[in-house]
């Protein structure tokens, strides 16, 4: 089973503004991104900024739409779970009975909010994967003086996130083939994921480990310092991405805490 | 202080090691010495403590493997017990079983620039050097590519590339081409064909020795964590070489197959055992055996076309996103009874193929008719009773915690409730397969010849009408890929289907009974395998290669020798050349 079958959630070089905007600036402005989130009270400022994340992943990042939904969507489906859990289990005033539950006023403001801080934080996390080379972003964490051994562990981090995805896809297939002949029942169904986790995490583990002992193979970490052939150059341009992003949500605060 | 000997680059000592979490030493007072700017072949069976070696010699044991090390180890005068891995990483180049895991970034050039990096050396060295590896390896094309979008063979080259740019003194080749087609095969023993030219020290561990023997400078055979035989290939060949073939397992090129048998019979003078082509056509001379004509069995007039047809495909496509073109109108049918073997460099779509018959795929365009339906029409669950697929990698398909389990499992799926009788299909399938004594171990604790065996042995327990397997011999030796070939062989007389993807041609020769090339998506050929290495155009079309018994077969043809018949395997050609060895093994089958 050799053949690549093409993966959503990875870098490719595109010619756009998010590409060329610094590593360390990007990472930061997820930061930025998920602290703003988290200071929030409305679901209005979040959906704005939703928008906004997505708007600049297809035109600043160029980054096509079906791309995005389909990396995007299990976090959206899960982030829509969680919403609905949180119409039933926040506490409020009653506003809908459904039977042995109760809606409140509280779940429906926070349902959304709950959403909203998911989806961005994974969107903006993904923007960083997709616009940024892992290696580009070690080197740049390593001009911010970071030692190497530790920015490493970021790109390597990254960089094992498409070979995780292509393990499943694999497993996944084996199961539906062998999985499901036994018994259909919720025990068995259950069981059978425990079998798909742990396979798909022995060997995440075990391709680790190799990782590891292939690093000291090939002398990383025999000195304190290492050579980059390829430079990664500060662009103070790159700021802008920052300041937007800053005042949007200062702004959204301003006028959250103003209505 | 222990001396040296300054010739020698690695001198292993009397070195007994047992893994962390092993109670039986894998490496049993083994010793052994590697001289400077030689080839050296290290073979043995599965689970002899090969891979160890290698890590032995890279540092990995006793630094980040841990278990229990007697002895000594001396790489270019220094014990590896006294350095961490990465000082020894400029003394030995390891390059992985699976190289994929040791890169470390995301390009082809960035991978190989990844070790001088460390080493801190100047950038324009580093460009130099890299320029100059991708030239080497014939990856200057893939340059930007990413790692994991490469081909088998140029993941390989790019495995020994990024060891290479390091510049160590040794390289260590751990099974290098192991499930890569012949002709990417070929490539990379090219590369370090080349490189011994070069003057570099080699220890490659294989068990394809058919493009190395002639070249090595020392061949060593390990059983059992022991060195048994090291030395010249011609002198091991020729001391050990039955040992070899009969008890270990060792695949051996077909030329020197035939010269130990002749040996055995002890009716010929036997000076040195044949290794090329050539030097088997003047052995045989010598033995006085060549006469005008070689004849084998009378071969099929045509493919059997007599079982029932269960698959049919009329110009199947199929496309992946991003417009990758997997099948382009594929047509071909697989009838109950045949052995079916798919064969065709990495990535001409067999995988695909092979997705889209077990129903993990539906088709892009075309018909696929499965069991009287079609493809559209079934589930991926309803299919599993007709058809089952042994994946390459067995560990993604077990889903118990014992290796009986996962038997039992299948056996439960296939409805047979009765706890006794799973019970006894169980305890036979073990004895079948090798596996009763791991019955209890838990399935991801295997060595892969084993996990491989439970593989196949889950799925054949089903009784499906036709059974898929993606590289069957995959990291198994000689002994138990011909068992494992047998089973298939067994259950095929019973009327099931057998479809193996492969890229062993020995495999095709000696068993398939019809074999389709796949090239860029579409069937080149389809027909008898006899058929098929008479045609050099397909056979070159899709990266494959006869098999040294061909190549033997067509150098005695140009000598003037006609060949009469079918030849597919050595033991054809020796009951060939000495039809009483022929008429003995006749009486021998009927006795049993």
């Amino acid at each position: 089973m050799s053949e690549s079958t093409g993966h959503s959630l990875q870098y490719v070089y595109r010619d756009s503004l998010l590409h060329k905007t610094y590593p360390l600036v990007k990472l930061i402005w997820v930061f930025v991104v998920a602290l703003g989130l988290f200071l929030f009270r409305t679901p209005l400022p979040g959906a704005v900024l939703f928008v906004a994340v997505l708007v600049l992943a297809m035109a600043a990042g160029r980054i096509p739409f079906r791309q995005i939904m389909s990396s995007a969507k299990l976090i959206f489906g899960l982030g829509i779970i969680l919403m609905f859990f949180h119409f039933f289990a926040d506490p409020g005033t009653p506003v809908y009975q459904l039977g042995p539950l109760t809606v409140t006023d509280g779940g429906l403001r926070q349902g959304p909010v709950f959403f909203f801080r998911l989806s961005v934080v994974v969107l903006s996390s993904f923007l960083l994967i997709w616009t940024t080379d892992s290696r580009d972003l070690m080197v740049s964490l390593t001009q911010a003086g970071i030692s190497y051994r530790y920015a490493f562990a970021v790109f390597l981090a990254l960089r094992f996130l498409p070979m995780v995805q292509r393990e499943v896809d694999s497993v996944r297939a084996a199961h539906a083939i062998r999985g499901q002949a036994a018994s259909s029942s919720l025990g068995h169904r259950f069981k059978l994921w425990q079998r798909y986790m742990f396979t798909v995490l022995v060997n995440g583990l075990r391709k680790a480990e190799a990782t590891a002992a292939a690093l000291d193979c090939r002398a990383f970490g025999l000195y304190p310092k290492r050579t980059y052939v390829k430079p990664v150059h500060y662009n103070p341009k790159s700021l802008v991405l920052l300041a937007v992003t800053l005042i949007v949500i200062v702004g959204l605060m301003v006028v959250e805490r103003g209505l | 202080m222990v001396e040296t000997n300054s010739e020698f680059l690695v001198e292993i000592r009397d070195v007994t090691y047992t893994h962390w979490n092993h109670t039986e030493p894998t490496l049993k007072g083994l010793s052994l010495a590697i001289r400077r700017g030689t080839f050296n072949v290290l073979v043995g069976p599965g689970g002899s403590g090969k891979s160890t070696i290698c890590d032995l010699l890279s540092g990995k044991i006793p630094h980040l493997m841990g278990g229990e090390l007697e002895g000594e180890v001396w790489v270019d005068g220094i014990n590896t017990r006294s350095v961490e891995v990465k000082d020894l990483a400029l003394k030995v180049g390891h390059v992985f079983q699976d190289p994929e895991s040791m890169f470390a970034t995301l390009t082809v050039e960035d991978e190989i620039a990844f070790g001088p990096e460390n080493l801190m050396l100047e950038v324009d060295e580093i460009r130099q050097t890299v320029e100059t590896l991708l030239e080497t390896a014939q990856l200057k094309p893939f340059r930007s590519n990413l790692v994991w979008n490469l081909s088998g063979g140029q993941v390989q080259r790019l495995g020994l590339s990024a060891i290479l740019s390091m510049q160590p003194k040794m390289i260590v080749l751990d099974e290098p081409t192991a499930n890569l087609d012949p002709v990417a095969t070929r490539s990379v023993h090219e590369l370090i064909l080349s490189l011994r030219e070069a003057g570099m020290t080699i220890l490659l561990v294989t068990r394809e020795l058919d493009d190395f023997l002639a070249s090595a400078d020392q061949l060593l055979v390990l059983d059992a964590g022991t060195v048994i035989a090291a030395g010249k290939p011609a002198d091991v060949l020729r001391t050990a070489g039955q040992k070899m073939v009969e008890n270990l397992g060792v695949w051996l090129p077909e030329t020197s197959e035939i010269g130990i048998a002749l040996q055995k019979t002890g009716s010929f003078a036997v000076k040195d055992i044949p290794i090329t082509v050539d030097e088997a056509v003047c052995f045989l001379k010598e033995t006085g055996l060549l006469k005008d004509q070689i004849i084998g069995k009378p071969a099929p007039a045509e493919v059997e076309t007599a079982g029932e047809l269960l698959i049919t495909a009329n110009n199947l496509t199929y496309t992946y996103p991003g417009e990758i073109h997997a099948l382009k109108g594929v047509s071909l049918e697989i009838r109950a009874g045949e052995m079916l073997a798919i064969v065709g460099r990495n990535g001409a779509g067999k995988s695909t193929l092979a997705k889209l018959l077990v129903g993990l795929l539906k088709p892009g365009g075309g018909e696929l008719n499965l069991f009287g339906k079609p493809a559209q029409q079934w589930k991926v669950q309803e299919l599993a009773n007709q058809i089952a697929l042994v994946f390459q990698n067995p560990e993604h398909q077990f889903l118990t915690d014992t290796v009986e389990d996962e038997i039992g499992y299948s056996l439960l799926a296939r409805g047979m409730t009765s706890a006794a009788e799973r019970q006894k299909t169980i305890n036979e399938t073990l004895e079948l397969l090798g596996l009763s004594l791991v019955a209890k171990a838990h399935p991801f604790s295997l060595s892969a010849g084993m996990k491989r065996r439970l593989g196949v042995a889950t799925m054949l327990v089903c009784r499906p009408r036709v059974l898929v397997v993606d590289e069957p011999t995959y990291g198994q030796d000689k002994q138990m890929t011909q068992t494992l070939m047998e089973i298939t062989e067994g259950i095929r007389s019973q009327g099931i289907a057998v479809v193996m993807i492969t890229h062993d041609m020995r495999l095709v020769q000696e068993y398939a009974s019809r074999v389709i090339v796949m090239s860029e998506g579409q069937v080149r050929y389809n027909g008898s395998p006899a058929g098929l290495f008479g045609r050099e155009d397909i056979l070159k079309s899709a990266n494959l290669r006869p098999t040294i018994l061909l190549e033997l077969l067509a150098a005695l043809k140009a000598q003037g020798i006609q060949i009469c018949g079918e030849i597919p395997t050595t033991s054809a050609f020796l009951d060939a050349l000495l039809p009483e060895r022929s008429a003995a093994s006749y009486r021998q089958e009927e006795v049993a």
